[in-house]
């Protein structure tokens, strides 16, 4: 999560778009980025939801962002799923300079929480 | 509800139909999970055709109640492809090293590219609204038996060789990193598509991100 969460804030840094970056781990915030609620809702009802909360969610995303933003969004919920079981299952740890570099972003999000080492 | 086990055997050739009632699938995804397909089927560094299927079997079953397997494969095998497959985050260090005393590293570093990438998959089937594809049949043959000599216990709980990154996790067994490779261009970013902070597609680069990001928070994955 550390990695990417990066990158989305880089993203958001170089095309100024709006984003509160704590909506990724407290989904009583609005994360202000476009069609941002609709993909958190697609995430969750995929990873944790029913049939119905993944249809529901399914068609928002289209509503908003088209059919091509929900393949795309079912690719990288895919990719993720792969890439985290990768990370865990091998105990890859996070690299010290990342870990000195984030501090006050990981306090920011509350990623420290998801530490295991 | 468990499905029939003759339910999740197919050609290969036959896979990942997507009907024209689907949403479209983009050609490059399709023709990736067709490609994961023929891998999955085939000998593995380690593990047999039938094997590396008995594996993803195990992982569905866990993950979606699925019809238990063929007991093709050990006990801890059996036990590894379900924690991986439904609990990743709560594996630890002494866990993983049972593991590969059961099954030594090498298979153990196999299992995980599999039930991974069977997630990843599976996950993508989840998010579109389409059925599991049925697992392929398994082709005959003897594992490869190429394994990386150079790795070595470092950094991550497997030996590996290369920097302590996600991107050589894998790197024990090459068949195995060079599948995971094969994913992430079509499912997420080519590296140079990682390297374009601005990359926009069907959703923009920011947007993959946050998806990319609750998808991890979700799962509990630190890294």
């Amino acid at each position: 999560m550390l990695a990417h969460s990066l990158m989305l804030r880089a993203s958001v840094e170089a095309t100024g778009v709006q984003l509160d970056p704590t909506a990724i781990t407290d989904r009583s915030r609005d994360p202000l980025l476009p069609g941002g609620e609709a993909l958190l809702d697609l995430v969750d009802a995929v990873l944790a939801g029913d049939d119905e909360a993944r249809e529901r969610a399914r068609q928002d995303v289209r509503n908003q962002l088209g059919d091509d933003g929900l393949v795309d969004a079912a690719g990288v919920i895919g990719n993720f799923e792969m890439m985290n079981r990768v990370a865990d299952a091998t105990g890859m740890p996070v690299g010290k300079g990342s870990l000195a570099r984030s501090e006050e972003w990981r306090a920011r999000l509350g990623l420290d929480r998801y530490r295991h080492e | 509800m468990a499905r029939p086990a003759s339910m999740w055997l197919r050609s290969c050739s036959m896979a990942f139909e997507f009907g024209p009632a689907s949403l479209r699938v983009r050609d490059d995804i399709s023709g990736l999970f067709r490609r994961e397909w023929d891998r999955l089927s085939r000998p593995g560094g380690t593990w047999t055709g039938s094997e590396r299927v008995a594996i993803a079997g195990a992982a569905r079953q866990a993950r979606f109640e699925a019809e238990p397997s063929p007991a093709l494969i050990p006990d801890a095998a059996v036990e590894a492809a379900a924690r991986v497959a439904t609990a990743p985050a709560s594996i630890r260090r002494p866990w993983v090293e049972r593991m590969a005393a059961a099954l030594g590293n090498p298979k153990y570093v196999e299992l995980v590219g599999v039930v991974s990438r069977l997630a990843s998959v599976d996950s993508f089937h989840r998010a579109m609204g389409l059925p599991l594809e049925p697992l392929p049949d398994p082709k005959p043959g003897a594992p490869t038996g190429d394994i990386n000599e150079r790795a070595r216990i470092g950094a991550a709980w497997v030996p590996m060789e290369g920097g302590a990154s996600i991107v050589y996790a894998l790197s024990l067994v090459p068949e195995a990193l060079a599948a995971q490779e094969d994913m992430h261009g079509p499912m997420y970013l080519t590296y140079e598509g990682m390297a374009q902070i601005d990359f926009v597609r069907g959703l923009t680069r920011a947007q993959m991100e946050l998806v990319a990001s609750r998808t991890s928070a979700i799962n509990e994955c630190f890294y």
